[in-house]
């Protein structure tokens, strides 16, 4: 169980974003909706760990995770979190491959190649595993960042606006490989975007 | 995949940057580690040709040049003494043994060099074939002579005056080898040895010729009766007869107070003392080698700053990969980890090839000097000098990482991951 309830949080101490409410069942998906400027990145950052809600709170599993200590924050989002970002971001001196066994072990999980190259297939890479991040096509970096968020069998998905820069095709095969990994695996998915597109193909959402 | 092999990743992944930080690296390593085995070579060649030898009794003139000509055989002589005199000097109560040298010719580049028996003694020479010289005109030849001249028992050649190639060749006298040593590493191995009167004879007849055609070996011989151990007994010497410098060893310390002294101010002879000279020659080289030490030091200092230049802007490329990193569950120290190992992984194999190379250069001297120089030994363990030396690269290699190790421990992931 996923929850969030009040949370506030002020870049710089007089402008407040104010965001609504959720909750999420194991397996449940959540698409958020908002304009430009409505604090998207910044909700998905919180509900990351990535940043500290000025108040309100945050539980997973019974856990509040954005009180706990910095070391124990990035063992619990290592563990916990798979996260895909509008630019798909890779280390990019390191084969595609490499980057999700890297992911397996900063998460501190088994280094499984066979499952990293069997994901890898699933996304439609399987010819291209050894390559490097800039020698895929724009297309192929979001698969292999959906298959790097994925890998470490997270039990919350997040995505950040991962279907704004492709074309029809391509965000809906996108769309469609969240929600298969994230079925695959029983994981909470939410995905915080501006493209309308993403509405007919979630049956619940919230507007920012 | 795992920090170590990420931080070797990246840096093979940036060639141009990686092998300018560790050319910088091994070059100042290499040239200071250098300098330390040369230095010790140097060292150790000195001693070995020493030989107790305590006092060294020549003409007038530099005694550095009197030591390097009559012990190492790398400078002229400064000119020739009367046999007299030498005698004189080998009858002091005070002198244990004397060994005279007399050399002014050369065998394509080697010197001949008239002495007694006692020379290779002193040398501890042990004959690889044949025996030494009995009477004038034989030679034993130093093992590099034998080798690089393939010359064998048996066989003559004819020495050229002057200690360089090229003189007038001496074509009335062929020497005859009669022996040739075994290696010692010392400058013994590269001398031609026969007997002082060998050396008389060429150059008497010499002296004659150029002297008029027709007063052929007008000279007058007499008996010099020697009764200490140096020189050769009952040797037939020109009256004339000059050598061209003598090794002496005292009996006792109180020789080497005295007799340098009264010889030079009383005589015309000059007395040279070897410890005395050589502590002089290493002080004036020891100048030299901390002047190149002083460059060494600050080429390592540019190849530190070089390995910050490289870290910082690879990391000022690479910061959005450490907040992913961070955002996969990377703590702090492990990014801080990934920066250093970067900077130690460059610092050590800068070293390691700087120590490698220094040896590999050392070697290479070695092998294509050897005609004039001959190393004794070849040093590839660590020199006690050496031994800062790694601690002190990687030193440099943990400084040059500080800032952008600090600059990662700060990252911030939301704002790097949104302005990227």
């Amino acid at each position: 169980m996923l929850q969030s309830q009040s949370i506030n949080f002020s870049y710089d101490g007089i402008h407040q974003f104010c965001f609504p409410d959720i909750q999420l069942s194991e397996g449940e998906e959540l698409l958020i909706l908002g304009e430009s400027g409505v604090g998207k990145t910044t909700f998905i950052q919180i509900l990351a760990g990535l940043l500290k809600p000025s108040s309100g709170l945050l539980e997973f599993n019974g856990v509040q995770f954005h009180n706990l200590p910095s070391k124990e924050l990035d063992q619990f989002r290592g563990k916990h979190i798979g996260m895909v970002f509008q630019s798909p971001y890779f280390v990019k001196n390191i084969s595609i491959l490499d980057n999700l066994l890297l992911s397996l072990y900063l998460s501190k999980n088994k280094e499984d190649k066979k499952r990293a190259i069997e994901l890898l297939e699933q996304v439609g890479l399987g010819h291209k595993i050894n390559s490097k991040p800039n020698d895929l096509s724009q297309g192929e970096q979001q698969r292999a960042a959906i298959a790097l968020a994925v890998v470490k069998n997270p039990s919350v998905i997040l995505a950040d606006e991962p279907t704004s820069s492709l074309d029809d095709v391509n965000c809906k095969k996108i769309t469609s490989l969240l929600k298969e990994q994230a079925a695959s695996t029983n994981a909470h998915l939410i995905i915080i975007t501006h493209d309308q597109r993403l509405k007919s193909q979630f049956d619940k959402s919230i507007t920012l | 995949m795992n920090i170590s092999r990420l931080s070797w990743q990246n840096l093979i992944s940036n060639p141009l940057n990686t092998t300018l930080s560790l050319l910088l690296m091994t070059f100042g390593v290499g040239i200071i580690s250098l300098l330390f085995l040369l230095n010790n070579q140097i060292e150790q060649q000195l001693q070995a040709n020493l030989r107790g030898v305590d006092m060294v009794v020549g003409s007038k003139g530099s005694p550095l040049q009197l030591i390097l000509s009559s012990i190492y055989h790398i400078d002229n002589p400064t000119g020739n003494i009367p046999y007299s005199e030498a005698i004189k000097i080998d009858n002091n109560s005070l002198v244990d043994l004397t060994v005279p040298l007399s050399y002014g010719d050369s065998y394509n580049g080697f010197r001949i060099v008239g002495t007694t028996h006692q020379y290779p003694e002193l040398y501890e020479m042990s004959l690889k074939k044949g025996r030494l010289w009995s009477r004038s005109l034989e030679v034993v030849l130093g093992s590099t002579v034998a080798q690089i001249h393939r010359l064998k028992i048996g066989d003559t050649f004819y020495g050229t005056h002057g200690l360089i190639e090229g003189g007038h060749v001496h074509d009335e006298y062929p020497y005859e080898v009669v022996g040739i040593f075994n290696p010692s590493y010392t400058i013994l191995d590269q001398l031609i040895l026969t007997n002082t009167q060998s050396v008389w004879q060429v150059h008497n007849h010499e002296v004659v010729e150029q002297g008029h055609e027709h007063q052929e070996c007008d000279h007058e011989h007499h008996i010099e009766e020697s009764t200490v151990s140096g020189l050769e007994l009952n040797a037939i010497v020109p009256e004339d007869a000059m050598i061209t410098s003598l090794l002496v060893k005292f009996k006792s310390p109180i020789g080497l107070i005295q007799l340098p002294r009264k010889i030079n101010e009383t005589t015309n002879l000059q007395a040279a003392v070897p410890a005395l000279e050589i502590s002089r020659l290493t002080n004036l080289l020891g100048f030299g080698v901390q002047t190149i030490n002083i460059i060494a030091f600050i080429i390592i200092i540019v190849s530190g700053l070089s390995i910050f230049i490289s870290l910082y802007n690879s990391l000022k490329k690479r910061r959005y990969e450490l907040a992913l990193m961070r955002v996969h569950g990377a703590s702090k120290w492990q990014l801080v980890q990934l920066v250093l190992q970067e900077g130690i992984i460059l610092s050590v194999i800068g070293t390691v090839l700087g120590l490698l190379i220094s040896r590999i250069t050392l070697l290479t001297i070695t092998l294509f000097a050897e005609h004039k120089y001959t190393f004794s030994s070849f040093q590839f363990n660590l020199l006690n000098e050496e031994l800062w030396l790694p601690p002190i690269a990687l030193l440099t290699g943990i400084v040059a990482s500080i800032i952008p190790t600090v600059l990662s421990y700060n990252i911030n992931i939301p704002k790097t991951l949104s302005n990227e």
